[in-house]
């Protein structure tokens, strides 16, 4: 194998690539996903954290208080995200509906140290952004309504918890989760897997429009085009990977050891082009190939998550600064697996150069 | 009658054809990928997703403590005594002395210190949950009524959802009041039924159970909650299940893209051309196959998830759509990669803009811009009428035609077989119906049918800027939504102009501009009238639509764009066409800003 043929290869499918300016498409693809990152942040965070989205609202809703008096009437007049009306509930219900309020509390008259539980009515609007924003706010006080009715219920109590006082965090560290532990590895790891698609093309291009003949009529051999092909689709990804980084880090979240990861990256995403290659080598057809592959692609991916000290949570935990010695074994373990498959894949690509010449 | 015959026969040449492709063990290698995969879903529900594993790192005195904590494993958990925890203060998020936690004050540490919280509180449930008298451990129960209003689109003009800001006095409700009864003090559920819910609903991991949960009839407990457990409405459950629907309609358009794609492969489809069927019979026949295949994937899902059948209705002009999308790029792209990476770019916009407007789903009108929000409608069992399926699904089905009939116009063979550049492919399918015989009435009809994608566009406009504040979506709208309309205005001529840059005398230039103009000025107006009548009441529908009142002013605006592009094109050549598309957007945006804003008057 001569590392001159490989470069050929792999200059030869960059030029294909931007004369196609196919990667101008997937640049844009990039910046489109970008912009819709603010949404991305919002809207997706949410999904996953509702209570966060209470933080993007500071506005003083008005509720409506139905029924007897009780402590709570007074938490909520204390509050500041509140604006309390005492009203008679089916007024207050109709007014509702008519969004002229946000929410409507009904309280029966059950005393605190009752036998029975104190039992609130809640009326709220269905499934509506801002009633989940105001569900967050009400939690809190109700919350604090419940822990001083158990106080008063102490007594009946049989075992108490372990105590334990938590700070309530000051703002921040709602998005931290959602960014660190899912936004960042799957962003980065997205160019890997548009890497080892590309592969596929890249071959079963060759077989279906018949250009291999003329290929291997050149100096270069059947085995140096697959490596020069897997080479091309391997130097994509930290260019890509680097990107979604550096846009990361322009819209103010701060990665550690952004170098690690791109060479994580760099060294796993080897292993998804090296199973891509695989298939494309076995059907030689785009359709079968990519169908095949993208199947296994999920299994493999659900696969290694299952396990601890998988790639992804590697890149997590190196974003946030926590990870020790095991990268290093994580890395080692990558390269064996990388190198049992290139060996595959070596062997099979000859295999096929055989019998290519032989008809 | 010999159409149908021709349909039937190649759309079962197309099984016949994908079958003998797909025998090549890829059949049975699919079916044991499917069971690994339903294996590795068993599997990951056991030991779950190990993807936050060691985050944050938590120092603790106490063993017992340390223990507690360690069952996340999100958290290092470090036993060792107070003094040492404080030297080493720095290299933990959270330290834990005496029960008392605290954090070292970074977004990192508060947002451990918020998991950790989360996990305390999951804790001390598991311990009340097993109290001998319930009703101490939780003494607070909220039963949840939610109420329906939906927001009209003008209440979005100053920018607030729900009343906001709070007056001396109780609000007054405009219509008139409904009883409602009086609540009963008492929960109508048994203490032991209570009981065995919280701790179900404890051992839950929410994460996952909550999306779960939004087809299942609710719990047996009702509506009944403690305050902890009272999370908020999330709009977001049905959509993350319309996802199951469309995840599989992508894969089977891949594959007639593909199939498309393998016709112009060394000129396979030569064959088939060369025969007397016509184009659209053979487009027909080879789409048939994967229409009839995604309705039964869609009607497969809907029994299997149980969802009401109606949901099917609003996928279909989805289906039409995929497909017409899907032939066009297998019809125009020259290799794998560029297939490749225009149907990921496909699927991505086309996502967002179905994905994103359905977020709103019963706050806001423009949520029916994306027929997914019927979808979601149904699932939540609310009731939704013709007119809101016309007007979610009509950009569907015209853009869908449209499409279709450009790629029916140009199956031929010098277009499939061409191996020319992407920009000027396009070009090449734009000006195969242009027709040199009728340059006008071709110009008039093109820009015409150019009007629902550049609703679509602008839609998507809508939505992308919708998350703005205030002045800035305007702003952007304003910009954009010219850009798009002169642009649209402008393709026809600059096709026609590049096939025959002679064709355009000064006479012939105020002419193609003017049918141009009036074309999209009356399918503007044909299209608003049938559908979107609602959002062209709000101040975003009258920068996107114009006004409605009068009509010789914007005709007098489209003509003066058009004018502007074409003959930047005259006199400067091709290269001007994107300077002149800027002047003409400049122009739009300062007549819209005059007549419907008034800022300038």
């Amino acid at each position: 194998m001569k590392g001159k043929h490989l470069s050929i290869i792999a200059k030869k499918e960059f030029r294909g690539l931007i004369n196609e300016r196919t990667i101008l498409l997937a640049v844009l693809l990039q910046l489109f996903i970008a912009l819709f990152s603010s949404f991305l942040m919002v809207g997706l965070t949410s999904m996953y954290d509702p209570s966060s989205i209470s933080r993007y609202s500071h506005y003083r809703y008005s509720i409506a208080y139905a029924g007897n008096e009780s402590p709570l009437l007074s938490d909520l007049q204390a509050s500041t995200n509140f604006r309390v009306y005492r009203m008679d509930l089916s007024t207050a219900v109709a007014a509702l509906g008519e969004r002229k309020l946000a929410a409507v509390i009904y309280v029966p008259d059950t005393l605190p140290d009752a036998q029975d539980p104190v039992k609130i009515t809640l009326y709220t609007l269905q499934n509506d952004l801002q009633s989940a924003i105001v569900d967050v706010k009400l939690k809190d006080i109700f919350l604090q309504y419940e822990k001083n009715l158990r106080e008063i219920r102490g007594g009946r109590l049989d075992i108490h918890p372990l105590p334990l006082q938590i700070p309530t965090s000051t703002g921040g560290g709602d998005f931290y989760e959602f960014v660190y532990g899912l936004l960042i590895p799957l962003l980065v790891f997205m160019p890997a897997i548009i890497a080892s698609a590309l592969v596929i093309d890249l071959i079963t291009e060759e077989y279906q429009h018949e250009t291999l003949e003329t290929l291997i009529s050149t100096p270069i051999t059947f085995t140096e085009m697959i490596w020069g092909k897997v080479l091309a689709c391997e130097l994509l990804v930290p260019v890509q990977a680097g990107v979604w980084l550096l846009l990361l880090m322009l819209n103010r979240i701060a990665i550690e050891n952004a170098a690690m990861i791109l060479l994580q990256v760099v060294i796993t995403s080897f292993i998804l082009i090296l199973l891509g290659t695989l298939t494309a080598l076995h059907y030689r057809e785009r359709t079968s190939a990519q169908f095949i592959f993208s199947t296994a692609l999920v299994v493999v991916i659900m696969f290694s998550l299952t396990l601890t000290d998988n790639p992804l949570n590697l890149i997590t935990r190196l974003a946030v600064g926590t990870a020790g010695v095991e990268q290093w074994l994580v890395l080692g373990a990558t390269i064996i697996i990388i190198l049992a498959l290139g060996c595959i894949t070596h062997l099979y690509a000859e295999r096929i150069a055989k019998t290519h010449q032989t008809s | 009658m010999g159409t149908l015959t021709d349909i039937a026969t190649i759309a079962r040449w197309e099984v016949k054809k994908s079958l003998t492709l797909m025998s090549r063990d890829t059949l049975p290698l699919a079916v044991v990928l499917f069971i690994l995969l339903v294996l590795v879903t068993g599997f990951t529900a056991q030991t779950g997703l190990h993807l936050q594993d060691g985050m944050y790192r938590v120092g603790v005195d106490d063993p017992q403590v340390a223990q507690l904590i360690a069952g996340d494993a999100r958290f290092s958990v470090y036993h060792m005594d107070a003094s040492s925890l404080g030297i080493n203060r720095d290299t933990f998020d959270v330290i834990i002395v005496q029960g008392q936690a605290s954090g070292r004050g970074t977004d990192k540490a508060n947002a451990a210190l918020k998991t950790l919280s989360r996990d305390y509180g999951k804790y001390v449930n598991s311990i009340y949950n097993t109290e001998s008298d319930l009703f101490a451990a939780y003494p607070l129960w909220i039963e949840t009524e939610s109420v329906k209003s939906e927001l009209s689109f003008l209440a979005t003009q100053s920018g607030q959802y729900i009343s906001i800001n709070p007056r001396r006095t109780a609000p007054v409700p405009d219509q008139a009041v409904q009883n409602i009864p009086t609540p009963s003090p008492t929960l109508s559920i048994s203490e032991d039924d209570l009981r065995a819910q919280l701790v179900q609903s404890n051992a839950q991991n929410t994460q996952i159970s909550r999306y779960t949960e939004a087809l299942s009839s609710g719990s047996a407990m009702g509506n009944f909650k403690t305050p902890s457990q009272l999370s908020p409405p999330l709009p977001f459950d049905s959509i993350v299940l319309v996802f199951v629907f469309i995840f599989p309609l992508y894969f089977t358009s891949q594959f007639f893209m593909m199939s498309i794609m393998n016709e112009r492969i060394e000129r396979k489809g030569e064959i088939l051309l060369s025969t007397p069927v016509k184009a659209s019979s053979i487009i027909i026949g080879k789409a048939l196959p994967y229409f009839i295949g995604m309705i039964a994937i869609c009607a497969g899902l809907t029994l299997y998830l149980k969802a009401p059948p109606l949901i099917i209705l609003p996928l279909i002009p989805i289906i039409f759509f995929f497909l017409a999308n899907a032939l066009l790029i297998g019809m125009l792209s020259r290799s794998f990669k560029e297939l490749s990476f225009i149907s990921i770019f496909f699927s991505t916009v086309a996502t967002s803009y179905l994905f994103f407007p359905s977020i709103f789903a019963n706050v806001h009108v423009i949520s029916l811009i994306s027929p997914l929000t019927l979808i979601v409608l149904s699932i939540q069992e609310t009731t939704w009428t013709t007119t809101d399926y016309l007007y979610s699904t009509s950009l569907f089905w015209l853009t869908g035609a449209v499409l279709f009939y450009v790629a029916a116009r140009n199956f031929k063979e010098e277009r499939l077989f061409s191996e020319k550049k992407l920009v000027t492919r396009v070009r090449e399918f734009l000006s195969e119906i242009l027709p040199a015989r009728y340059p006008f009435s071709s110009l008039f009809l093109l820009s015409g049918f150019a009007i629902p994608f550049v609703f679509m566009v602008q839609m998507m406009c809508l939505v992308l800027f919708f998350n703005l504040p205030m002045p800035y979506s305007l702003v952007f709208l304003l910009l954009f939504a010219a850009l798009i309309e002169e642009f649209a205005k402008g393709i026809g001529i600059y096709t026609l102009y590049s096939r025959d840059a002679a064709f355009f005398t000064w006479k012939n230039l105020v002419i193609a501009s003017g049918v141009t103009a009036i074309g999209f000025l009356v399918g503007e107006k044909l299209l608003l009238f049938v559908t979107l009548a609602q959002i062209s009441d709000s101040v975003f529908g009258s920068i996107l639509f114009l006004s409605l009142g009068s009509l010789w002013l914007p005709l007098l605006l489209h003509f003066a764009g058009v004018l502007i592009v074409t003959t930047c094109l005259k006199l400067g050549g091709k290269k001007w066409f994107v300077p002149g598309l800027v002047i003409a957007m400049v122009v739009h945006c300062l007549y819209n800003l005059y007549f419907i804003l008034g800022w300038l008057v």
